[in-house]
């Protein structure tokens, strides 16, 4: 007899993918799905975009994390107010580099991931776990990587407050196949990552003090000049846009939770110090 | 001989009577609006009765442990792929329980020859103000009640058995007050109305039939006699938290001050 109720009759082990699935919903053809949209866009000299410099940076209180507004193909600026920081939870952040359309449907499969883990669960899922789910997705985007039509590259940031115990920020940086290290101090993706990964060693080597000593204002205005520094050589990368009064977006992720710095700070910090 | 329609009334009559046999002594469930939102709370001896569901939805119970569990996975399940597929804004409480959860628990109820659940659940889901917020109460045989058509108030009460349910009700009714009370004081009234439906549902078991004549209780000397063998369990959908999840189960050290007076 069939079972009336929409009961998984196997062991509930919080995996919101095999629900999914169950549903008829598989990951792979959709990011493939995005992919090809995304390839058609390029072919027509359309609207495909790609994205471009982002960064996260531990500090005294957590992690900060900070993106440029522009999109772009090829040659052409598409977008100036693209957002690259994407929140997946009530301590993380998901930055992402490369193809937008891929990014933003893994970032949705990962936000319910953690979700409906959490809640059926009833225990928030481990980092390492939460690391773990989207270098699965990043894998299951391998072919279209290899085809050089949607690669991410994306950086993840949360603070660790799990079990109870305060561990810090921790900052994640992937490779298009999958593979994930952890950031000691900072890590930076994107086409102007180059620039602002050289500035964060030098600062952090010989810069007066490192790093993670920086307090909550000290970093943010780092962030600003280091967006700046990227966008300086590097055409795909926006700074401050004074023109129609664009600023980057940035975040920082502590005990609290998520704070987004308002654009009026942002503003003052400018004028003020970059 | 189950197919004689006579034979099937009366199975469902036994099954129905089987149910809430079993439902009756279930420790009840008291939802009250506080100024910030809406709270749920039960006294529970161990295992855990009070549940997120989404964002915005909360759920608890009362019945065996495994068909608590079971009915809320299905509804976090429903939740989930519709807020996934969709937005979280499209998961809603009505269409959860209307169309998701309540025609399959009437299949399950009417299908005799497999268990049923032995459930009764309390759906709350918190909206942009206190006016649209909402309150549903599930029932084994998937028949519900919306509060917005029914009893049109801010708070409720969930027993197994009717009498208690009525007595916690008039218990809210009488001592409402004021609806932007605090989370402090909600928790006092919560914890209240709970002693008077546990004590009406156990004085139920004692008498034979008999309506009883309207009890005068003590709920605090009541309630902290229970207190002695089990824990009082509640959880908040607050408005002013700033996450998209506005769930929040209370710790023990919170609800112990709060009702450390009473």
């Amino acid at each position: 007899m069939d079972h009336p109720l929409p009961i998984p009759q196997f062991l509930h082990d919080g995996d919101f993918l095999s629900v999914l699935k169950a549903h008829g919903y598989e990951i792979a053809p959709r990011l493939a799905e995005a992919a090809a949209k995304f390839q058609q866009e390029m072919s027509d000299g359309g609207i495909a975009t790609e994205g471009t410099t982002v960064l996260a940076v531990k500090y005294k209180d957590g992690v900060l994390v900070a993106g440029d507004r522009r999109a772009t193909a090829g040659n052409l600026v598409m977008y100036e107010r693209a957002e690259k920081l994407i929140n997946i939870d009530e301590r993380s952040i998901l930055a992402i580099a490369g193809v937008p359309a891929v990014a933003f449907e893994m970032a949705r499969v990962l936000e319910h991931s953690f979700k409906y883990y959490q809640r059926s669960q009833l225990q928030e899922m481990s980092t390492a776990g939460k690391v773990r789910s989207l270098s699965k997705l990043l894998k299951e985007n391998l072919p279209l990587t290899l085809q050089g039509v949607g690669m991410v590259v994306p950086i993840f940031a949360t603070y660790e407050t799990a079990d109870g115990k305060d561990s810090g920020g921790k900052v994640y940086f992937y490779d298009a196949l999958g593979a994930q290290f952890e950031g000691v101090d900072y890590a930076a993706s994107g086409s102007g990552s180059l620039a602002v990964r050289s500035v964060l060693h030098y600062l952090n080597t010989w810069g007066g003090k490192p790093l993670a000593k920086y307090n909550e204002s000290e970093i943010v205005v780092a962030a600003l000049r280091l967006l700046d520094t990227a966008a300086d050589s590097d055409t795909a990368t926006s700074g401050y846009n004074p023109k129609s009064n664009i600023f980057p977006t940035v975040r920082v992720v502590t005990k609290e939770g998520i704070h987004e710095i308002p654009e009026s700070e942002l503003g003052r910090m400018y004028r003020s110090e970059v | 001989m189950i197919e004689e329609p006579y034979r099937w009334v009366e199975a469902i009559a036994n099954r129905r009577e089987y149910i809430e046999d079993q439902l009756r002594l279930g420790s009840p469930v008291v939802l009250l609006n506080y100024a910030d939102g809406l709270l749920l709370l039960t006294v529970s001896r161990e295992t855990c009765k009070i549940f997120e569901i989404y964002d915005r939805v909360a759920f608890a119970a009362l019945g065996h442990p495994a068909d608590i569990e079971r009915m809320r996975l299905v509804a976090i399940d429903l939740a989930h792929t519709e807020g996934f597929n969709r937005a979280a804004a499209d998961v809603s409480l009505r269409r959860l329980v209307n169309f998701g959860m309540s025609p399959a628990l009437k299949t399950a109820f009417e299908q005799v020859f497999s268990a049923p659940y032995i459930v009764k659940m309390l759906l709350v889901e918190l909206g942009d103000d206190s006016e649209q917020d909402s309150i549903v109460k599930l029932d084994y045989d998937g028949s519900f009640a919306h509060s917005e058509t029914e009893t049109k108030e801010p708070f409720d009460a969930l027993a197994g058995g009717n009498e208690a349910q009525k007595a916690m009700l008039d218990y809210l009714v009488e001592h409402n007050g004021n609806p932007r009370r605090t989370l402090e004081d909600a928790l006092k009234l919560a914890a209240k109305t709970w002693a008077v439906g546990m004590d009406m549902a156990e004085q139920g078991q004692d008498k034979t039939g008999e309506a009883t004549e309207k009890r005068e209780i003590e709920p605090e000397k009541v309630l902290k006699e229970y207190l002695k063998a089990r824990h009082v369990e509640a959880a908040v959908l607050d408005r002013s938290r700033p996450a998209t999840g506005k769930f929040r189960l209370l710790d023990e050290k919170e609800i112990r001050a709060a009702l450390k007076d009473l």
